[in-house]
Parts: structure tokens; C-alpha cells; sequence
């Protein structure tokens, strides 16, 4: 009875902690930057990290085997990841662009993980004999960090599109005849149109905004690649591991199970960023594209295959019943 | 034969060969020295009048003579095939020149890699050595084909979508379902109809042709990518020298540092983890080369892998068999080939004995595990092993393993009225659900008659059998090792035990080891290629210290590294001063 009561504190305590951190995002956005506000953010995001882990910690204990055997556990697991994920930069001192998008993420996947829709799986399960083994929690935790990293990085890049398309766009408006259309998803070309129209035109006003975007963007690219190359490798540590894990358990290491090849699908796709990045004309917008590409493919893979329930990892299959 | 004054540029067209028997244009190499001022080359030249540039990137070595290596980019792609060439040795005599060509611009390409004096241009220009040897056409253009980059993105991308389409389309399903799903009359997306599925084979898409082929040709990019663009990496990544100052400056990254000293850098950048060069009052240091040669060890693994999944697709055997507990089976009679290379082993002969199947409970009557104790007995009836097998511990012998994979129950052993025991055979009944139910059916009075009565017995486990009368109501549960009797409709029932039989996997599969390898290089390379590949130059300009360094990866955060140790760099102040210094920061 403690367990399930600390449960419950535990979670209510992460979830209000992220949406005060989300909140004062929001007002450091709308209204102006105070350090004390971003200060105390940052730190919400790490007491947000305790309490998921001792939420895990409890559950473990509980239920005597490691908290990761269906939907609401994996759940909890991943918003666990994405707070790892935040505060490892911190303890690096850099500039932390990722609690933007941590925030929200960890808010969300928490908000469905304890809303109605799954409160059948909530309580703790024992596991089936297929799922007692020391793999499990060296597979699935592996798979789970890789996607948390993977849906930042791949954030990342979905906001590097908004803010490049919305620049694109002002130039659209702003000085049609400067534009060459053949070219003007390249960084330097953007760049290069900016000191152009600041040239021509002599409005002040376009460029320090303008030149901030562009170091933002590249911050972002460079946020992003980075973030997607470490989860790209818990991804393929994840996938290995499960292929050695269903070969000692079923004789195959791949059988084409739909969530198996849907992983090897986001494996793939992520490879194809990390080679778009090779080929200078094509670093910046196309890679962010291919990363916008994972993000959807991601979400197929880990929510999209286990609505269909089949196959050999239905563990993670849930119906959707509306309570 | 046209010949040009080589000019004070780093980029100069050396010369136009108009011999038609010279095909294909290669790399070649140039001698130049000093003070002798010759000039000889070899070359060839393409047939069909393509044009050729030539740009010199210069590259300084240590000893007194001057090495000039030149990269050529072809403006049409070599088309002949079998064609000889004839190296054409031609010196020019240079009459003047003033002093060397212009070194600044490239001699800071020739610090860095070398392959960037070459344009990133898909596809790179091929370059062998020329000028010795036959030069097959074909192969080599084959090569340059295959390891054109967006080619290989372009399959990858259509890897995925197959696999993609595999899981949507239901796999290997009776060709009917095929013809109900995808009808010729409402076709799915106004032109998919079981036509596509079935000719494309579709239906068993990850053993078609199709996407066979198209992994088979990701294979063969993989392998022509490895050995044109990734292993010269090797070679000029391995290669780096000392910058001047203007080179220096020119870095991703510079700074300058008035009053420090090269040492105290050199002994900073040794603790940050960097391996450090000195050279009088040049100083070279890099960190993280690995992370440049991971790449192609990843690129390695994965055709590791690919090599040890085609030997288990087409060598391997399995199969699957039911045992009732005390029953046996040979080896080699459950085992089916998978392929042409399957060839079977001396164990194929080993007899397996189930000697008991049993499965633990949890307190919620829940199944927690399966066992079957096994023993192994070869041709002359001697026991070889002995092993109580569960899920997720397979038994392993002789290049065998056997799996736990199901289970089934296979007799109800009763006494009626003290009389028997009679075995009963169990069927499985069928419910919605994983569960299982097993049903069996004692009759009572006159068996053949054709509304026999009987008392029915159905068990979900080995735990307990329930009993029904002959008129279909509920009797009461046993427990098969209780022993305690039931009295349905007069008779004494006992229930004496429940048999359960065991399901079995068995294979064999040469490609584990193979595969085990592969994966194990995978996640290795994949982790290192993660390192960034860190380079610093710095230079002691009297007392000001200029520093200058780039990185591959981690663009993002190498500035901020390169501030955090600059300022642990000590400030030299004069002992004469008298105003406040601060010598030692951070």
C-alpha cells in the first residue's frame, strides 16, 4: 500500500514540476528573460528527474523485477529519459536549448501515460516467462534512451525547419527580385541575401535579427546533430541487444516482427540524416528534413505497431477504451 | 604538344594531349625541384577531347625535395572500356620562376585533409595509380557508380519503404486472401490490386527477389563506398603539419593570446586528453582520431553482418516438434534445410528423452516459467547430456540448440471406481485469447452407442482439472498429485496425474558467430564514431601566442572547450611589473 500511495505522490510531483517549468518558459518567451526564472527551471527539470527516478525505484522494488514490461511503464521510463537527457548538457555548462523542447516532450508523454486511457495497465504485473531475463532491461532501457534522444534531436530539426522556412518567407515579401530560387535552401546563400538586402535596402532593422537567426539555426544544427548521433547509438546498442536477447530466447535473431522492422526502419532512416550530413550542400535543411521524416517514423514505430497488438512484442499493445 | 609556363598560381592547365591512343585520365604525380627547375610528369588523356584541369595543391615534406601531387578533375567521365594506357614521360623545362608558386593558400590545405583540394561533388573522381598496369574500364566504373552517395541514400530509402510495405501487407497468407483484400474490381489507391502483391512477391516480401536484390545492391554500394571514399580517409587523415601564422588564423576557431608561452599550452592541452607535437615554436596537437577512422569500421561491421545473415538464410536448419513428457525423438527426424548451403552434422543423430515437463506458478496461479528436463543419448545409447531447459535458457550441443517455446497437455491419467488407470488423450479447445484450454471426455455405460454420456474433464494448466457430469453440469477441481477422489453421478474418480508435452525449437545456424561479430564491431565502431576529431595549431610569435584549431563533429561545443582551456593558460608578466596580475586563472 506505501509503495502504490509513494507511486502516486511521486508522479503527481513530476508532473506539476514540468508544467511550472513549461509555464515559466512561457513567460520568460512572452514577457522577458529573468535568470532567476531560467535558473529555477533548470532546476525544476532536475528535481523533476528525481522524482521520476524514484518513481521507477518504487515500482522496482515493488514489483521485484526491473519497471519496464508494458505501455505505462516504457512510458514513464521515456519522460524519465528525456529529464537524463536534459540535465546531462547542464552538468557540461552549456547552453541549454534542449529544456524547450524537453519540457513539453516529458510533459506529454507523463500526461498520457497517467491519463485515462491506460488506467488498466497502471497497477504493477509480474512478468511472463519470456520477459525474465537479464536482457530485458539492458534491450528495452537502450531502445527507450534512443528514442528519447532521437525525438529531441529530431525536434530540434523540426524547429530548425519552422524558423529557416520563416525566414525564407520574410525574404519572399521583403525583396522578391534578390531571390534565386534555385538555391535558397543553402545556408550560405541565406546568409549571403542578407548582406545583400542590408546593402541595398540599408534597413538596420532586418539585420542583427536576422544575424542572430542564423547563428541560432546553426546552433540548432549542431544541437540536433549531436543529439541525434548519441541517440543513434542507443538505438543500435537497443537493436543488437534484442536481436542477441530473441536468439537465445526463440532460436532467430530476426524475424521480421513488425516492431522489429519498424525499428530497423527508424535506424535506417536516421542513417540516411547522419550521411546527408556528409555531403556539404546538403548539411542544414535537407538533413533537418530527413530528421523531421524520423520523428513521424519514431512515433510509428514505438506507439503505431503496438496498437496493432501482433506479433512477438505485444506486451506493449494497448485498446483504446474510452473510460 | 602545347607546353605552358607554369605560372604563379596554384591552379594552371599543364598541358593538352592530343595522342589517340591514350584513353583515360588518371592521377599523376609531379616532380618538382629546386633550383634545377625540371618538370616531369606522366599522363594520359582522354580520347573523346573531354578537358582536364589540373590544380596543384602543394604539400610540403620534410626532407629538401618538393613533392607536388595533383588531383584531376575530369569534366567527362571516362567511357571506354578496355583500354591500355601508355605512360608519357615529358619534360618541361621551366625557364624562370619567382621563387615558389604561391604557397600561403595552399599550403594550409596541405595540413589538413588532403581531400579537400578536391571538390565535394557527387560522384568523386576515382584515382588510381596510373601509368602502371592495365587499367580494366568496367570494374572501375562499376565502382565509381556504386559508391556515388545519393545512390546509396536512394537505396537505403527504398530498403525502408519495402520493409515498411511488408509490415502493412499481411505476409505469407493463401493467395485467396490476397484476391478478398486487394480486389482487381476496387483496387486500394485506385491501382493496387493482388496482381502487384502477388507477382511482386509481396506476399512474402522479406524472401522476395525484390528486396533481396535491393539489399544485395546496398551490399555492393557498401562495399564500393568503403573502398573508394573511406579508406583513403585513412591515409590523409593520418597526415598533418605545422601551420604558419595566417594559416593559423584562418581556422574555424582562432584566438590569440599576448604574453603565454607554447609550454604552458603544450602541458594544458596533454592534461585535456590531447596527444601534443612541438617543434621549435610550432606546436601541433589532435584528439579523438578514432572517431575518423570508426566510420569505416562501421561500414565493415555491417557487411560483417549482411555476410553471416546470408549463411544463416541459405546453411542453417530448424524445426519444431511436441513431445509428450516421456516420449522421444531424433534429432535429425524434426530438422528441415533452409537452404543450399545447409549440410547436416554428426549430432543429427543424438536422441532426445523428454524426461519430465513441469511449470511453476505464482501466487496468482499465473504461469512463471516452463521446464523440461531433457537427456541426450547418441547413436549407441549412451547418455551425452543431461539438462532442465526453461524459457530464455536454451540447451546448447554439438552446433544444436534446443528451445523452449510452447507447451501443450497431453493425457489425463484417471482411475474409475479403482479401476485402471486409464490415459486419456487431450484436445485443445479453442477460445479467444492467449490462453489455452484442453478438453477430454471419460465415457460412461456403452461406448459405442451413438449419444454416449461421460463425464468431461477440462484443465487450463497442470495445476487443476475440472470435472463435469454426464449431464453437463459442474462437478468439482482436482488437483492431479492430490489423489482425492470425486464422486460424479455414482462414480469414484481419481485423478491421478496430468502429462503435459513440451514444445520444442530446434536449430542450427553457422551464422551466429558471424553475426555475433558483426554486431559486437557495430556497437563498438558505432560508439567511437561518435569522438570528435579535434585538431589545434598554435605558434610562439615572439610573445604573443596564436592558436587556431578545428573539429569535425562537435562544432557546437569546441569553442567553448578551446575558451575553458585558454583561460587555464598562465599569463607571463614581467617580474619588473608592479601592477596587479593575475598570473593564474582557473
Amino acid at each position: 500500500m506505501i509503495f502504490s500511495t509513494l507511486e502516486h505522490i511521486l508522479t503527481h510531483i513530476s508532473f506539476s514540476i514540468v508544467s511550472i517549468v513549461i509555464t515559466t518558459h512561457l513567460i520568460t518567451f512572452l514577457v522577458d528573460e529573468i535568470i532567476k526564472l531560467y535558473d529555477s527551471s533548470e532546476k525544476g527539470i532536475i528535481m523533476t528527474f528525481f522524482c521520476i527516478t524514484g518513481l521507477l525505484v518504487t515500482r522496482w522494488i515493488y514489483s521485484g523485477h526491473f519497471p519496464l514490461s508494458n505501455l505505462y511503464e516504457s512510458l514513464i521510463f521515456l519522460s524519465w529519459s528525456f529529464s537524463l537527457i536534459h540535465i546531462v548538457p547542464y552538468f557540461k555548462k552549456n547552453q541549454n536549448f534542449l529544456s524547450t523542447i524537453i519540457g513539453p516532450s516529458a510533459i506529454f508523454t507523463q500526461g498520457f501515460a497517467t491519463s485515462g486511457l491506460l488506467t488498466e495497465i497502471h497497477e504493477s504485473t509480474i512478468l511472463v516467462p519470456a520477459l525474465q531475463s537479464e536482457w530485458l532491461i539492458m534491450h528495452v532501457s537502450m531502445m527507450i534512451l534512443g528514442y528519447a534522444a532521437l525525438l529531441c534531436g529530431s525536434l530540434l530539426s523540426v524547429a530548425l525547419l519552422v524558423i529557416a522556412v520563416r525566414k525564407n518567407r520574410k525574404f519572399f515579401f521583403t525583396s522578391n527580385h534578390l531571390l534565386n530560387l534555385n538555391g535558397s535552401f543553402f545556408f550560405g546563400e541565406i546568409e549571403y541575401m542578407n548582406e545583400r538586402s542590408n546593402v541595398l535596402q540599408n534597413t538596420s532593422f532586418f539585420s542583427p535579427k536576422n544575424y542572430y537567426r542564423s547563428q541560432f539555426i546553426q546552433q540548432l544544427d549542431y544541437w540536433s546533430y549531436r543529439v541525434i548521433s548519441l541517440g543513434f547509438i542507443f538505438l543500435t546498442i537497443g537493436i543488437l541487444s534484442g536481436a542477441v536477447w530473441a536468439n537465445e530466447a526463440w532460436g532467430s535473431y530476426w524475424s521480421w516482427d513488425p516492431k522489429e522492422t519498424w525499428a530497423f526502419i527508424t535506424w535506417i532512416v536516421f542513417s540516411i540524416y547522419l550521411h546527408t550530413r556528409t555531403n556539404i550542400k546538403w548539411k542544414g535543411t535537407n538533413s533537418a528534413i530527413v530528421a523531421s521524416i524520423g520523428f513521424l517514423i519514431i512515433w510509428i514505430c514505438y506507439f503505431g505497431v503496438n496498437l496493432l497488438g501482433i506479433g512477438l512484442h505485444s506486451y506493449g499493445s494497448f485498446t483504446l477504451t474510452s473510460n | 604538344m602545347k607546353i605552358l609556363n607554369i605560372a604563379n598560381r596554384h591552379s594552371v592547365i599543364l598541358s593538352k594531349l592530343q595522342n589517340p591512343n591514350i584513353k583515360n585520365v588518371f592521377k599523376f604525380k609531379t616532380h618538382y625541384s629546386f633550383p634545377q627547375s625540371h618538370l616531369i610528369y606522366n599522363s594520359c588523356s582522354n580520347k573523346n577531347g573531354g578537358k582536364f584541369t589540373v590544380s596543384l595543391s602543394y604539400t610540403t615534406t620534410r626532407g629538401s625535395g618538393m613533392t607536388v601531387s595533383c588531383k584531376l578533375k575530369t569534366s567527362k567521365s571516362d567511357s571506354n572500356k578496355k583500354s591500355k594506357n601508355k605512360s608519357l614521360q615529358t619534360k618541361i623545362v621551366v625557364p624562370e620562376l619567382d621563387g615558389a608558386p604561391a604557397l600561403s593558400q595552399a599550403a594550409e590545405e596541405g595540413g589538413s585533409a588532403g581531400d579537400r583540394s578536391v571538390p565535394v561533388k557527387p560522384p568523386p573522381p576515382p584515382s588510381k595509380k596510373s601509368g602502371l598496369g592495365l587499367l580494366k574500364g568496367l570494374p572501375r566504373r562499376v565502382l565509381s557508380v556504386l559508391s556515388n552517395l545519393p545512390l546509396a541514400i536512394a537505396e537505403m530509402f527504398a530498403v525502408a519503404a519495402l520493409m515498411a510495405l511488408g509490415t502493412i501487407i499481411d505476409q505469407g497468407e493463401a493467395p485467396d486472401y490476397y484476391f478478398q483484400k486487394y480486389p482487381e474490381d476496387n483496387p486500394v489507391f485506385g491501382f493496387f490490386t493482388w496482381r502487384w502483391v502477388l507477382t511482386l512477391g509481396f506476399d512474402r516480401m522479406f524472401s522476395s527477389p525484390v528486396f533481396l536484390g535491393t539489399l544485395a545492391l546496398l551490399g555492393a554500394s557498401l562495399i564500393a563506398c568503403t573502398y573508394t571514399t573511406q579508406i583513403p580517409v585513412v591515409k590523409v587523415a593520418k597526415r598533418w603539419s605545422f601551420l604558419h601564422s595566417e594559416a593559423i588564423r584562418r581556422q574555424e576557431y582562432s584566438d590569440t593570446l599576448p604574453r603565454a608561452s607554447l609550454q604552458d599550452l603544450g602541458i594544458i592541452l596533454v592534461g585535456a586528453g590531447y596527444e601534443v607535437f612541438l617543434k621549435g615554436p610550432s606546436l601541433y596537437a589532435f584528439k579523438g582520431l578514432a572517431g575518423r577512422f570508426a566510420p569505416i569500421g562501421v561500414h565493415l561491421a555491417l557487411l560483417l553482418v549482411m555476410a553471416g545473415g546470408t549463411l544463416s538464410a541459405t546453411g542453417s536448419f530448424k524445426g519444431s516438434v511436441t513431445v509428450p513428457q516421456g516420449l522421444n525423438f531424433v534429432i535429425g527426424d524434426v530438422l528441415g534445410p533452409s537452404g543450399f548451403l545447409s549440410t547436416p552434422s554428426e549430432s543429427f543423430n543424438t536422441e532426445v528423452h523428454v524426461n519430465r515437463f513441469y511449470m511453476d506458478y505464482y501466487d496468482s496461479g499465473e504461469v512463471s516459467q516452463f521446464y523440461s528436463d531433457l537427456s541426450l543419448f547418441d547413436l549407441n545409447g549412451k547418455e551425452v547430456m543431461r539438462e532442465t531447459i526453461s524459457v530464455n535458457h536454451p540447451l546448447r550441443y554439438g552446433g544444436i540448440t534446443i528451445y523452449q517455446t510452447d507447451w501443450s497437455l497431453s493425457a489425463l491419467q484417471v482411475m474409475k471406481d479403482d479401476e485402471g488407470p486409464y490415459n486419456l488423450a487431450m484436445a485443445p479447445l479453442k477460445i479467444n485469447g492467449d490462453k489455452k484450454l484442453y478438453g477430454t471426455f471419460l465415457p460412461v455405460g456403452d461406448a459405442n452407442s451413438p449419444d454416449v454420456k461421460g463425464i468431461s474433464m477440462l484443465a487450463r494448466d497442470l495445476q487443476s482439472i475440472v470435472l463435469y457430469d454426464q449431464e453437463g453440469k459442474f462437478a468439482g477441481v482436482r488437483r492431479p498429485n492430490s489423489k482425492l477422489p470425486i464422486d460424479i453421478d455414482g462414480f469414484k474418480i481419481v485423478v491421478i496425474d496430468a502429462i503435459g508435452s513440451t514444445g520444442l525449437d530446434i536449430k542450427t545456424d553457422p551464422g551466429v558467430p558471424i553475426v555475433y561479430a558483426g554486431f559486437g564491431a557495430l556497437m563498438l565502431t558505432t560508439c567511437i564514431s561518435f569522438l570528435s576529431h579535434s585538431q589545434i595549431w598554435a605558434l610562439q610569435d615572439g610573445t604573443t601566442l596564436v592558436i587556431g584549431g578545428k573539429t569535425n563533429r562537435a562544432k557546437g561545443e569546441f569553442p567553448e572547450e578551446m575558451n575553458r582551456l585558454l583561460d587555464q593558460v598562465p599569463e607571463i608578466v614581467e617580474s619588473s611589473s608592479s601592477t596587479q596580475s593575475d598570473s593564474f586563472s582557473g
